[in-house]
């Protein structure tokens, strides 16, 4: 038994050698551990050309997390790549904004515990009730908790086709807590950003009736706009309609003047309230 | 009363002026940070000793994905090989904490690059992450190119494709070779910084 129990163990030692063997010689990315995906989507069934929402649960390991379309210092953007039936067209992800990690004086953006990455799907006008569907899609992304691993996988979801008006799945609540953290539009909301060599200030005009703001976060669309780690300072401007100002120090080695300010505004009020908007502002010099 | 205001404001502004002041990132145009880190053979590297030439600043971390791509693909090490075979300096610096992913002693790190057929000129061991600090490195890969005069003239990513993929490697934009190859002709860099991508620098 002793003995059996040995060369067993030896086999199994001498296979995870040759694997590893295997493993470097084919240099393939060490796999995911650490995140369970799942395509799921807001409805039961689908009808012909009624738009619903598909999309990418990221279940994280407590500690490890995954990233937003800017991941910020580090990290890589979460992809999807679509294999649809023909007639079927998919939007892009619309993210909910992100958290905040920092790990010395690196900062990134992304998720942790449980994300759903939302898409619209918009099915073929034409198309036969009584049969199913296959959505798949390949799912790519970074896991970190201090160290990184690539994860890839490849995915599917059946749908099947009715003729009635498709009726909500059970996973709509989480499709519906995914779109809360969904930026807004941003209707009534006027921004403007300025900058000076080294600050870059959005000044943010709420639409009327607005609760009050304590603090606000911005989240640029993209690296090289504003430095991600540095502090940002929210105040209230001066006189009564003069709204606020978050300032902001620019990315170090940005090709200036920085152009373009888009990204999302989370804002939160004296409640612990949040609401998050789109902004696009063209960045002006401020006057000294 | 009031003494005790003004040192309180000044406090709070020293304060505020720490976290801009502690990510002093290496400004392109600039004059490069000196760099003077260990070697794996012991001797003490610096950056002003190479005066009169090019050199490269790669940060790496062996166990990193995205390092993995590049020296899996034997890119990495090709551009090592290319560049310095044209009088290129080509360091590469490690800012990994003593114990953290990517740290090794420098037997080990020999071995690594043996094993690798990576020919950086040197590889420096930053394990207080001094230099990677004053460079504002924050991923591996990022990648820092100083002239003959000690000007920084590159900062930012290898390339233009942000991922881990070998096969991505063949349709990027390589930033560094450009770079290096327009600056040893003599033009000015036309990309002189990007959105550098990568793991996290194990500060």
């Amino acid at each position: 038994m002793r003995g059996r129990g040995l060369s067993a163990r030896l086999s199994a030692w001498t296979a995870a050698g040759l694997c590893a063997l295997a493993s470097s010689v084919a240099a393939a990315p060490p796999a995911s551990k650490h995140v369970q995906p799942e395509l799921v989507a807001d409805v039961e069934s689908i009808a012909a050309g009624r738009p619903f929402q598909a999309g990418l649960r990221l279940r994280m390991d407590p500690e490890w997390h995954t990233y937003w379309k800017n991941p910020g210092d580090s990290g890589l953007a979460t992809r999807l790549t679509w294999k649809l039936p023909d007639g079927f067209q998919a939007g892009p992800i619309e993210w909910p904004y992100p958290v905040v990690f920092k790990q010395g004086p690196v900062t990134s953006y992304g998720y942790e515990d449980e994300v759903l990455l939302p898409v619209t799907i918009t099915p073929p006008a034409t198309l036969a009730a009584g049969t199913s569907v296959t959505l798949a899609a390949r799912a790519d992304w970074l896991e970190c908790r201090e160290a990184c691993l690539p994860g890839r996988r490849e995915l599917s979801l059946v749908l099947p086709v009715r003729g009635e008006a498709p009726r909500a799945s059970a996973q709509a609540a989480a499709f519906a807590a995914a779109r809360a953290r969904l930026p807004q539009a941003g209707a009534g909301w006027a921004f403007e950003a300025r900058e000076t060599p080294d600050k870059v200030v959005l000044v943010v005009r709420p639409p009327r009736g607005q609760a009050a703001i304590q603090k606000a976060t911005f989240f640029p669309d993209r690296g090289q706009l504003i430095d991600h780690a540095a502090a940002q300072a929210w105040t209230r401007a001066a006189g009564a309609t003069a709204g606020y100002r978050l300032e902001m120090t620019p990315a170090p080695n940005a090709a200036r003047p920085l152009g373009a300010l888009e990204g999302v505004l989370v804002t939160e009020g004296s409640s612990g309230a949040t609401v998050a908007v789109r902004v696009q502002a063209n960045s002006t010099k401020e006057k000294p | 009363m009031i003494p005790v205001r003004t040192l309180t404001l000044a406090a709070l502004a020293a304060t505020l002026a720490v976290p801009s002041s502690a990510r002093a990132a290496a400004a392109v145009g600039q004059p490069a940070p000196e760099v003077s880190l260990p070697d794996t053979t012991g001797a003490t590297r610096s950056l002003s000793a190479y005066k009169g030439k090019f050199v490269v600043l790669e940060w790496v971390n062996f166990e990193c994905p995205f390092v993995g791509k590049h020296y899996g693909s034997g890119h990495m090490q090709k551009l090592q090989k290319d560049y310095t075979g044209k009088g290129v300096v080509w360091l590469s610096v490690n800012s990994s904490r003593a114990g953290s992913q990517g740290y090794y002693a420098s037997d080990k790190v020999n071995a690594l690059i043996k094993e690798k057929g990576a020919a950086p000129t040197a590889y420096l061991l930053d394990t207080a992450g001094t230099a990677g600090r004053a460079y504002g490195a924050r991923t591996t890969p990022h990648m820092f190119i100083v002239d003959p005069k000690g000007t920084l003239i590159y900062a930012g990513g290898i390339d233009d494709t942000p991922s881990t993929d070998q096969a991505d490697i063949a349709t990027a934009k390589n930033f560094v070779s450009k770079a290096l190859d327009e600056a040893l002709a003599g033009k000015p860099v036309s990309t002189a910084s990007s959105q550098a991508y990568g793991c996290s620098v194990k500060y």
